[in-house]
């Protein structure tokens, strides 16, 4: 299972932008997400905000929970009073996807040298992969059997994305970073629409996704 | 040459690091710069549409006209033509695919007028944006304004394989290249929380049927009667001397596709309604008998097949209907680039797509092609003959002996027909009457014999049987049919492509004519026959089988029938007596087809009767009759069917039902013919055409059809049943699903206008992955539009990395076209130092010379133009400076890397992680302008730091403009992998994508 979440101001920018992998049931808290797929879910997110000022009105809550789905990515909101939109991009691991799981993985552990090396050759990202994985300490097949052990358990989060439980933990995770964030914009040389570059927040969106997702 | 003198490369890099930096460049000169600073206007005009002082750009063109003409005029004229090895193009880009060099149709110069059109624009844009050309190359601003340009290299011309692309190639409303009238005020919105109503009506009064090359139209157009043709040999003749070789059926086909005259059709309730655009289809008698994707499968078609060796000709074909498809519109493709490629001038802007509102005349054609030439199945009727055409000629020594033999040959007995077509259809007798060489007194006593022998259905067709040339005074080109099927095109196209390798080039292959006096007579014959045989004769069949079939069972008695026949069923506890029971009833069992006779054959017919004479709703109950029939029964193609084709009607016809509820009815429906025609039929054909059918109907039904048109669009693409062509093509349509869903209030909540210029990037994506950069620049321009419309004025340029990914698929684009262009230019080139017979190296290399060549030429038209622009240039801030020095040094780094291979190097995106700080050049830029003393503001990995909302929205923006060209265009080739490498890792990401 692989996070991002963003928090998006009024204008559609991105005021905060995080990326993280579960820690539940022996994950490292790393995203698994390809530099593809990375560029692909800002689109993602940010055309979910279609659906999101629709679905903004139907419902009386700041937690509006599942709103869109793009192939197996999903798409949680949290509207906040300032319409300023949480926004939490969940994908689970799937079958297909697990296979390439462990190669953004190996990128995201060791920076930008091996992007670009994997983005090279986005094929042989087979080849990259044993390599890697030994590096990591783990052959590639038990990295592999990790993941599909932890998506195939029934009762994750990872697993049913639409499941009350994840509902549940994501609303969590919204609610402490909502408090945080409020928290965070209390500054006073803060003003609307500006990026929140404080380590603080980013430590503590980090502690929440660790605690709940 | 001032750009050239001082090269501006290094200032770029410098100043770019710093905010005001732009003061380092005034040496560069301004025109120049002007130049420059349109270019980035143009690449990310959405991001600030306001500012860009117009009138300067708009006045350009009168005044570079001359100069245009002398670019052209630079160009070389070479070229007896090469050998197709030289005119391929070489793969541009490390990962493109050489789909286009795989074809080697040649590229004529003919078309170019017309290519631009190929985007057509219906809507007009909103006045903030008329006008501005939304192009991604600068050099196309020399030339802003669509002049027919005309081809000053003689490539070789070739009109005939012109006309072979042109249903892609002509401008929109005329043919299929016309746009979907997605603004239609009829289409009222339903949105789940906006908007309410717009189910009642039928989509039929919408203006989408009356448009040519919207899939209501075609969808009309295509379930139509189809009329077998089966002519004499005498009529063959005849027919061979004017012309054309398939025979009377070739003659017919074209006037076929519009019966002259109003239509009047009676529905079951009597009541009549006129349509103006009826048309039937002719077949050759016994042709095209196929399952179009695979031979009847033990699952489908359970049982042995029929005995006896039937003479009804099934073709083995190697490829599917949908590949076949595929490669049609492939093959459109190609041409179109080829055609393009042939542009040295600079690109017109109609050929910048500026409206999503528009259907790409490839998926319109992709969808003709997929439905024409229906292939005749057991398991619909649609393209079950309903009349027999038995034509003979005046020539025929034995002319009432000659129609019996013909006759007896549509019987089913002679197994012309495969057995679960219904031999029983209408036969109308037709004489030719060759006005030449036969006598008409004798024609005439011959036809009232015919009438006294045949009946009433008979016709003395009187034709000229010598050919009509083009300097004839009356006559008149004989166009291609619009409903050729796939099959047909391919091999049309293929024979002009050999043709032009042998240079046997045959004017009357393609271009035919026939006299006004003949086409006037088909055209009379056509009409006669519809609507004095054909139509009065469904009608008949229509309310006869609804009485006799259809309502049995409609009633309480029919009911209890079906029941008890169930009853049965599961009573008898063994298999064997149980389908002894039901082969008893209709013999699927057993034979794997229902024999024509049996009565859900017969409803079957009668609800392809009511659907082709478009009563909608007679179709619809009796398709829903037949669905849990052919559940019951197991038969699951015929199950596919019925539920395609009521999901179809049920979509098409008026009703009462709000939206919702329609939806939830629908969707199941669909849901069955997917899953019966793909998981258990394994019918690829099948499977796309009812989901793609389903998603056009749904998408014009507005509201929340839009969102489940979309559905099933991603439904598709996941299930991954199209070739890379039609998923490309689909990923834009989906681009226009969601453009069609309009807002509601000023904000308009409730569009999907994001959505819907995602879709259009994806497809971008796609089509760079297949070189096909045309596309791939109209979908790119569809996207900054989007993006352009919202509200928020950022767009989706706020993401670092989307936006980095536009601008990597933009230098893609740019650098593929340019890459293409130049290399027709040194092909020319080569082409006229010698035949054609240089290596890959040399051309190369004359191809950088030409391209360098004509960019300074193209660059000195524009300079003294742009001295205008010194005032807009330089109040514009210093910002606009610093883009300037940026591109300056693309251009530099354009010329130096052109056409060669160079390694790809991806732009290096920090992680956006929280613990790598990568220090970059962009966050050293953000210094002055972090917002001072935000608590702990350090800055973070995040490129796009640092924009402090206190600054003017236009300079922040132009520094992040200038920063992304940096970053993606700093890279000597094209930052993105544009490959299938690039979907493919994807794939594992998202599932099914790619």
């Amino acid at each position: 299972m692989s996070y991002y979440f963003a928090i998006i101001g009024t204008q559609d920018n991105p005021l905060f932008e995080y990326e993280f992998g579960t820690s539940k049931q022996g994950g490292d808290g790393m995203a698994r997400f390809t530099e593809q797929a990375r560029q692909l879910n800002q689109f993602i997110i940010h055309s979910s905000l279609d659906i999101v000022e629709e679905v903004q009105w139907t419902n009386g809550q700041m937690y509006l929970k599942l709103v869109d789905r793009f192939f197996t990515s999903y798409i949680s909101c949290f509207l906040t009073a300032s319409n300023i939109k949480f926004l939490l991009l969940h994908q689970p691991p799937s079958s297909s996807s697990s296979s390439a799981l462990p190669h953004p993985s190996s990128s995201a552990s060791s920076s930008t040298p091996s992007l670009v090396s994997s983005s090279h050759h986005p094929p042989s990202s087979t080849s990259v992969i044993p390599s890697l994985s030994t590096l990591t300490g783990g052959s590639n097949s038990s990295t592999s059997t990790l993941t599909g052990g932890t998506s195939r358990t029934s009762t994750s989060i990872a697993a049913n994305p639409t499941s009350p439980q994840t509902e549940e933990a994501i609303r969590n995770f919204f609610a402490e970073v909502y408090e945080n964030y409020v928290k965070a914009i209390m500054s006073p040389f803060y003003r609307t629409n500006m990026e929140i570059r404080s380590p603080v927040f980013r430590a503590r969106v980090a502690a929440a996704g660790r605690k709940y997702l | 040459m001032a750009n050239n003198d001082d090269p501006p490369s290094m200032e770029a890099q410098t100043t770019e690091t710093s905010d005001g930096g732009g003061r380092g460049a005034p040496k560069i000169n301004v025109a120049f710069r002007a130049t420059v600073r349109r270019r980035l206007i143009s690449l990310f005009l959405p991001s600030f549409p306001h500012t860009v002082p117009s009138p300067s750009i708009f006045r350009r063109p009168s005044q570079v006209q001359p100069l245009a003409a002398a670019v052209t005029l630079l160009t070389p004229i070479p070229l007896p033509r090469s050998t197709p090895d030289t005119r391929r193009i070489p793969p541009p880009l490390p990962a493109t695919t050489t789909t286009n060099s795989a074809n080697n149709a040649p590229p004529p110069n003919d078309p170019l007028a017309s290519l631009p059109m190929a985007n057509p624009t219906m809507k007009p844009l909103p006045s903030k944006q008329r006008g501005q050309p939304l192009v991604l190359d600068s050099r196309s601003h020399s030339q802003p304004e669509a002049q027919p340009t005309t081809p000053v290299r003689e490539r070789r011309t070739n009109p005939s394989a012109a006309s072979l692309f042109r249903s892609t190639l002509t401008p929109p409303g005329s043919r299929s290249g016309s746009p979907a009238p997605m603004g239609s005020p009829a289409r009222s919105l339903t949105g789940s929380v906006f908007g309410s109503g717009g189910f009642k009506q039928s989509l039929l009064d919408t203006a989408a049927a009356e448009n040519p090359g919207d899939p209501l139209n075609l969808i009309l157009k295509s379930f139509v009667p189809h009329i077998a043709i089966h002519d004499s040999e005498d009529v063959e003749h005849l027919v061979k001397e004017k012309g054309f070789k398939g025979g009377l059926f070739e003659l017919l086909r074209p006037f076929g596709e519009r019966v002259q005259g109003r239509v009047t059709i009676r529905d079951s309730n009597g009541a009549s309604r006129t349509w103006d655009d009826f048309s039937v289809r002719f077949t050759r008698f016994g042709e095209a008998v196929e399952d179009p994707d695979t031979l009847p499968d033990p699952r489908s078609l359970r049982g042995p097949p029929p005995n006896g060796q039937p003479h009804y000709n099934m073709p083995r074909k190697k490829t599917s209907l949908v590949q076949q498809v595929e490669q049609v519109v492939e093959k459109h493709l190609g041409f179109a680039e080829e055609a393009s490629m042939g542009a040295a001038t600079p690109t017109t802007p109609t050929r910048q797509g500026l409206d999503t509102d528009t259907t790409s005349p490839y998926y319109a054609l992709y969808l003709r092609r997929l439905l024409s030439g229906i292939p005749m199945a057991s398991h619909e009727t649609f393209s079950h003959p309903v009349a027999c055409v038995i034509a003979i000629s005046s020539r025929h020594p034995a002319p009432i002996e000659a129609l019996r033999q013909l006759y007896s040959e549509t019987t089913p007995a002679e197994q012309r027909i495969p057995p679960w077509v219904d031999g029983d259809f209408l036969r109308y007798y037709v004489l030719v009457h060759d006005e030449e060489r036969s006598d008409i007194t004798k024609s005439m006593q011959l036809f009232d014999q015919m009438k006294r022998h045949f009946g009433l259905h008979c016709h003395l067709l009187r034709i000229r049987s010598s050919q009509a040339a083009e300097t004839d005074d009356d006559s008149i080109p004989l166009p291609r049919s619009d409903w050729m099927s796939a099959s047909e095109e391919l091999a049309d196209i293929e024979r002009s492509e050999q043709l032009q390798d042998s240079f046997d080039d045959d004017p009357h292959l393609f271009n035919r004519y026939i006299f006004e006096s003949d086409a006037t007579a088909i055209r009379t014959f056509i009409r006669e026959m519809v609507i004095q045989s054909i139509i009065p004769t469904m009608e008949r069949n229509v309310s006869l089988w609804n009485d006799q079939v259809a309502s049995r069972r409609r009633g309480i008695s029919g009911r209890f029938m079906s029941l008890s026949k169930r009853f049965t069923v599961f009573g008898s506890s063994s298999s064997s007596s149980r389908s002894s029971t039901s082969s008893s009833n209709n013999g699927f069992e057993t034979l794997g087809y229902y024999r024509p006779d049996t009565p859900e054959a017969i409803m079957r017919r009668l609800a392809d009767f009511a659907f082709t004479l478009r009563d909608w709703k007679l179709a619809m109950s009796t398709y829903d009759l037949l669905r849990t029939d052919f559940q019951n029964d197991k038969a699951w193609k015929y199950h596919a069917s019925a539920n395609e084709m009521a999901a179809l009607s049920l979509l098409i016809m008026p009703q009462t039902m709000s939206s919702k509820n329609r939806v939830e009815i629908i969707n199941p429906m669909v849901e069955q013919a997917l899953y019966s025609y793909h998981t258990r039929c394994s019918s690829l054909y099948g499977a796309v055409r009812s989901t793609l059918l389903s998603l056009e109907l749904l998408r014009l039904r507005g509201g929340i059809g839009i969102d489940e048109s979309v559905r099933w669009g991603t439904r598709l693409l996941e299930m991954r049943l199209f070739g890379p062509v039609g998923d490309a093509l689909l990923r834009e349509r989906l681009a226009v699903c969601y453009a069609s869903k309009r807002g509601t209030g000023s904000q308009l909540w409730g569009s999907r206008r994001r959505k819907s210029a995602m879709w259009s990037v994806l497809a971008a994506q796609a089509w760079v992955s297949m070189g096909k950069y045309l596309q791939a620049q109209r979908c790119l321009a569809d996207a900054r539009r989007m993006y352009s419309l919202l509200p928020s004025e950022w767009g989706v340029q706020g993401f670092n990395g989307a936006s980095e990914c536009l601008a990597g698929l933009n230098e893609a684009v740019r650098e593929g076209l340019r890459v293409t262009r130049e290399y027709a230019e040194a092909l020319e080139a080569e082409g006229g130092h010698s035949q054609g017979g240089g290596n890959r190296e040399g051309e190369g290399e004359e191809g950088l010379g030409l391209g360098l060549q004509f960019d300074e030429s193209s660059n000195l038209t524009i300079r003294p133009k742009a001295d205008d622009q010194t005032t807009a240039a330089t109040d514009h801030n210093n910002n606009a400076q610093t883009e300037m020095d940026v591109d300056v040094d693309v251009e530099q780094s354009g010329f130096n890397g052109q056409s060669s291979q160079l390694p790809s190097r991806p732009p290096q995106i920090p992680t956006p992680t929280a613990s790598s700080k990568s220090p970059t050049p962009e966050t050293t830029r953000g210094g002055d302008e972090q917002p001072e003393g935000f608590e702990d503001a350090t800055p973070t990995s995040g490129p796009s730091s640092g924009h402090s909302p206190t600054r003017p929205r236009k300079a922040s923006m132009a520094v992040r403009t200038s920063r992304v060209l940096s970053a993606a265009d700093l890279e000597p080739a094209a930052p993105l992998p544009p490959g299938r490498d690039e979907n493919k890792s994807k794939d594992g990401k998202d599932g099914g994508f790619g």
